[in-house]
């Protein structure tokens, strides 16, 4: 799950990470509250979504004047961000964050992930900040350096010497950049991180350390015991689909085709939409339905595939292990009593239960057009459309 | 024979008195396997299908000795009854769970690697099945046919469908090993690889891996180096968007790292026969057993 920046700014102040002071607005007014609040000459105004990419949108603005801020706020309030991350349909900033504009002397990277194959959590730092982490490591590898972070979230003292040196810090500096460096691992791992970045963390003239930027993404897995950050939760930063999706416990990804899919388990839901791309056609979207779904919940799916104007045909695609068939035919025949499915459905089921589910989809009367295959799914579904 | 179980395996279900792990245990008895008791907290003395329950695992291991055990214990305790399965010494953990927090899963991780008495296989995996013989998880049985392909992947239902290929065209399969789609899982490829390798009935092995993380690509390295079997391989997830986690908490692009095109690569240039198409997994397999 992931955050907004004044979110993980929040966040890390409570671990003594030092961030420009900031405050958050919703609208105008709000706006008008933090300036008078700060007496701000100058401030930088940042638009607050779940993407990447916002400066080189138009979404971060240096302010140097009070009316500048205002007028920068009303443009950047419910700016509509569209870039590769976000997908056509883009996402909205409800919020903006007004904050402190702090020279800038040099540019650091400061950030913590799991490593997979280490199976640990890992601390991954930088001289070469404020450009993606990705691009440094293809660029200059030797500039990267990766530490361990302990399952406590302490980080070892020769560990922190090490960050200091690489990073160039010395005296006053390799102490505050030591602190910081521990706030961010301990914050981290007390919130179930699968990232925590500082990017870019900001020395001054004056020699003092600084967070400019934060990215904070939380392990879904870990959120039932994360109630405090699971409230963070904005369904407004993903797509429509995806929110009522996740509200019935569905894994879904909405994606630019015209082929709805239905499929359990995620694998084969994947390999479900390279099928149908490698016959010529394009997936509108990945859904899983899991291997525990109800009727209700299959219902629920078919209503989501549905709601996007795009999908042109709907293919669903089940190999039951722990799913039993049956519950997928019934599930769909509920949804067709209640939407009119226009568009061709095809249908391909195998395992368990499977010759009751398929006569149930028979007995139906639905107009389905039935597959053996997997293959054989994906040419119909695909030919369904061309003609 | 196959690899890691086989028809005098004596296995225990962990949270055997739940709806999954009742239902799953029921399944595997049906399907010839010997389950020799259960684990559920609190209900020690009782018994499920005549099988005697115990309170802890220890307990289970000295009265009933098992070989595996099938973890269906949920998300939150999963990752100690990982633990506690290792640290009474029972040589093949299977953990089906899905959803255990990663945090859990580091600690668990470094106690397996340290481990000289266990292997976990999972979590967020079917389980294995030795065709014919025994079956520790969730997988329909009905499907499997004994025959000469050892299958390991990192799915679910695409397991299943690459199974059902290859009894379709009259292969059968040795052992059929689910990994887990977790990003941190306890049996990697390599593991199973090396095992296949030295397995006499395994003439063939099916590789299905999917996006995230480099495993296919270690794999691919030690099938160039090690491996004299026929390899197989379908990768899951080329249509995938990048920075997107599709339904496996460790099927994910990040950073353009972890793409299908670049496992497929390795593969191929390993010398694997890559399906181009899912519904040709079994094919993929009978032409690469043709070739050597």
């Amino acid at each position: 799950m992931n955050t907004h920046e004044y979110q993980a700014k929040e966040i890390l102040l409570r671990y003594g990470v030092p961030v420009p002071k900031f405050g958050v607005a919703g609208n105008i007014e709000e706006v008008k509250k933090i300036l008078a609040d700060n007496k701000w000459k100058q401030a930088v105004v940042k638009i607050q979504v779940h993407a990447g990419g916002r400066g080189k949108a138009g979404g971060v603005k240096l302010s140097k004047t009070p009316e500048e801020i205002l007028s920068y706020s009303e443009k950047l309030l419910g700016m509509k961000l569209v870039n590769n991350q976000t997908g056509p349909e883009g996402v909205v900033a409800h919020k903006i964050l007004l904050t402190e504009a702090v020279d800038i002397h040099k540019e650091y990277y400061l950030g913590a992930i799991i490593d997979r194959n280490k199976a640990k959590a890992v601390m991954i730092a930088s001289p070469e900040g404020g450009m993606e982490i990705e691009e440094v490591a293809a660029k200059y590898p030797e500039k990267i350096l990766t530490l361990p972070i302990q399952l406590s979230g302490h980080m070892r003292s020769y560990h922190l010497i090490r960050l200091a040196n690489f990073m160039g810090w010395r005296g006053e500096l390799a102490k505050q950049g030591m602190a910081l460096a521990q706030g961010l691992a301990q914050a981290f791992m007390d919130c179930d991180g699968s990232l925590l970045e500082i990017n870019p963390l900001v020395e001054t003239d004056e020699g003092r350390l600084w967070a400019v930027d934060a990215k904070l993404s939380i392990d879904d897995n870990a959120l039932f015991r994360q109630k405090e950050l699971a409230a963070l939760y904005d369904s407004t930063q993903v797509s429509k689909n995806e929110a009522q999706a996740n509200k019935h416990s569905l894994s879904y990804v909405s994606l630019s085709g015209n082929i709805g899919c239905m499929v359990n388990g995620a694998g084969l839901a994947m390999a479900t939409m390279d099928a149908i791309h490698y016959y010529g056609g394009q997936p509108a979207n990945f859904l899983d339905v899991g291997g525990s779904a109800t009727t209700d919940i299959v219902k629920e799916g078919c209503k989501i595939i549905l709601s996007d104007k795009q999908v042109q045909a709907i293919l669903i695609n089940i190999f039951g292990g722990i799913m039993d068939c049956a519950v997928i035919a019934q599930g769909v025949m509920d949804a067709a009593k209640e939407l009119a499915i226009k568009v061709p459905l095809i249908v391909r089921l195998e395992g368990t239960n499977v010759e009751n589910g398929k006569r149930l989809l028979k007995e139906s009367g639905l107009a389905i057009i039935s597959a053996d295959s997997m293959d054989d799914a994906a040419k119909k579904t695909v030919a369904s459309i061309k003609h | 024979m196959g690899i890691l179980i086989h028809k005098e395996t004596k296995v225990i279900t962990q949270g055997i008195t739940g709806k999954a792990g009742s239902f799953h245990t029921e399944q595997g008895i049906l399907y010839g396997s010997k389950y020799v008791g259960g684990v559920t907290p609190g209900k020690g003395g009782t018994t499920v299908f005549q099988l005697p329950v115990f309170d802890t695992v220890a307990e289970a291991k000295s009265k009933v000795d098992p070989d595996a055990t099938l973890i269906f214990v949920p998300p939150p305790f999963a990752a100690e009854a990982i633990l506690e399965a290792e640290e009474a010494g029972i040589a093949l953990i299977v953990c089906i769970t899905e959803g255990i927090p990663i945090k859990d899963m580091i600690e668990v991780s470094q106690v397996m690697r340290q481990s000289t008495t266990s292997r976990l296989i999972g979590p967020n995996c079917p389980g294995i099945i030795t065709a014919g013989e025994c079956k520790i998880g969730i997988m329909p049985g009905y499907i499997h046919k004994k025959g000469k392909v050892g299958v390991v992947s990192r799915s679910g239902t695409l397991t299943y469908e690459a199974v059902w290929q290859t009894t379709q065209l009259g292969l059968g399969q040795t052992t059929c090993v689910g990994i887990g789609g977790d990003p941190l899982n306890g049996t990697h490829f390599v593991d199973v690889l090396k095992l296949f390798e030295k397995d006499p009935q395994t003439e063939g092995i099916l590789m299905i891996g999917e996006i995230g993380g480099n495993a296919e690509e270690q794999a691919a390295e030690w099938i160039a180096t090690s491996c004299s079997k026929p390899v197989a391989a379908f990768i899951a997830g080329a249509t995938a968007p990048a920075g997107k986690r599709m339904g496996h908490a460790g099927a994910i692009i990040s950073g353009g790292q972890g793409t299908a095109a670049q496992k497929v690569a390795a593969l191929k240039k390993a010398g694997v026969t890559v399906a181009a198409t899912p519904g040709e997994m079994g094919l993929a397999m009978q032409a690469a057993l043709g070739k050597k």
